[in-house]
């Protein structure tokens, strides 16, 4: 298994940690990435919360991605940055882990989470506990080797319907097969939450393009309430849609929306704002 | 501490709050949360829908709820394989239950009931005792019980 802790891993190392209680850990952003998106330091984020909550479990459940209540986007990484990691867990048992988090590069805070809350499953469902173990083993000692994710080609969307302004539906094309299955999970292959909310974002910035005024780059600020209801699964046919809440001449709100065979699997809500970043 | 010394102001006082974490859970009106509509048959809710009213209701009123509470709650002192056999409750359990969720029609229960079926009778009203027992709890212990709007 090839793409095992690396395709879509993001936890190099882990440089501190207080056994169920919280820790701190990095990630290399590969320099020869052509961009790293914001979901994806959401993902390590949660990764660095999932390694706690595995290692409290004595590796034999795992949480996977459920409910975020906020996360705060007030920066931007880069190939080639240090992405600095932190958790601290409100709440970990067998059912549910609850966390916080946030990232930084270089001292500068780039995302920071709260309420985030994942149920517990059978860790050996998803991946051989054994391995999971020495993998925490080498994430908390020499750490793993950096530079070992190979980028994600990130799933077409084509537009479905087109209200200007009000809305937007669009088919997201789940792979049936891709490196970063491999790796989430081995056992068990889910499309990556994160991913979707990926492509979530990028339809609701187009929408928001459609309604504030032209100039100034647009940039995702907030996501909160976000609530994944079931796995979505290689192949799947995913509906997503974005619908404007309410905007000003700065910023828009809006609710985001997947549907697989007619039936809600996630929910969310954004901000878009106006303005440069920094 | 049983259900019954719950009291109706005790429940009222925190249900307004209850309510509105619901109907945020499960993306309804806030007037659809009723105090005696089932949140499974009645308001569609599902596992993770119940995870998020759980912590809502945990960060808000700052009160412990541990996954099972409701189901263990109801068994009280009843040992376990007295209260439920091979994934049905026993005579005596169901009668615990049927007490211990007072606020739930008689009608809804079943009679052989899958202990896997109890979640289906839960109501609003269900939470906001277990909101106000765990309210009650904190007091016991002598700290003070945050405003339910807090």
């Amino acid at each position: 298994m090839p793409d095992r802790f690396s395709a879509f891993s993001f936890v190099d190392r882990i440089t501190a940690l207080e056994a169920g209680q919280r820790a701190c850990g990095r990630f290399l952003i590969p320099a020869g990435l052509p961009a790293f998106s914001t979901c994806l330091v959401a993902e390590a984020v949660g990764q660095l919360a999932a390694w706690v909550a595995m290692a409290q479990a004595e590796f034999r459940r795992r949480p996977v991605a459920a409910l975020s209540a906020e996360t705060r986007i007030v920066g931007e990484a880069s190939p080639g940055d240090i992405l600095d990691l932190g958790v601290e867990i409100e709440r970990c048992d067998p059912d549910a882990v609850a966390y916080g988090g946030w990232a930084r590069v270089a001292d500068t805070p780039v995302l920071e989470m709260c309420g985030c809350v994942g149920p517990m499953l059978p860790l050996e469902d998803f991946d051989a506990p054994e391995a999971m173990r020495g993998d925490f083993e080498t994430l908390c000692g020499p750490g793993a080797r950096p530079s070992r994710f190979p980028g994600i080609t990130a799933p077409d969307l084509s537009l479905i319907e087109r209200i200007p302004g009000r809305r937007l539906r669009a088919a997201l094309h789940v792979p049936v097969s891709a490196p970063f299955f491999g790796d989430h999970f081995p056992r068990r292959t889910v499309f990556p939450a994160s991913l979707l909310l990926d492509a979530q974002i990028r339809l609701a910035v187009r929408l928001a393009g459609e309604t504030l005024p032209p100039g100034e780059p647009l940039r995702p600020v907030r996501v909160a309430d976000v609530k994944m209801r079931s796995f979505i699964l290689p192949g799947h046919a995913v509906e997503i849609e974005t619908v404007m809440r309410s905007a000003t001449d700065r910023a828009a709100e809006l609710t985001l929306a997947a549907m697989v065979a007619g039936k809600r699997v996630a929910t969310g809500r954004m901000e878009i704002v106006s303005q440069a970043p920094g | 501490m049983t259900t019954a010394d719950i009291t109706r102001e005790e429940i009222l006082a925190v249900y307004p709050k209850v309510a509105k974490i619901m109907a945020d859970a499960l993306g309804c009106d806030v007037e659809q949360v009723r105090l005696d509509v089932s949140l499974i048959d009645g308001l569609n809710a599902e596992s993770i829908d119940f995870l998020d009213l759980v912590f809502g209701l945990e960060r808000t009123f700052k009160v412990k709820i541990p996954r099972g509470k409701i189901v263990e709650d109801a068994r009280g002192d009843l040992p376990a394989a007295a209260f439920e056999e091979k994934g049905y409750l026993t005579d005596v359990g169901l009668k615990r239950l049927r007490e211990y969720l007072s606020e739930v029609p008689a009608d809804r229960f079943d009679s052989p009931m899958r202990v896997g079926d109890i979640p289906r009778l839960f109501t609003p009203e269900t939470f906001c005792k277990v909101v106000a027992r765990g309210l009650r709890a904190q007091g016991a212990e002598g700290t003070s019980a945050p405003r339910p709007d807090a």
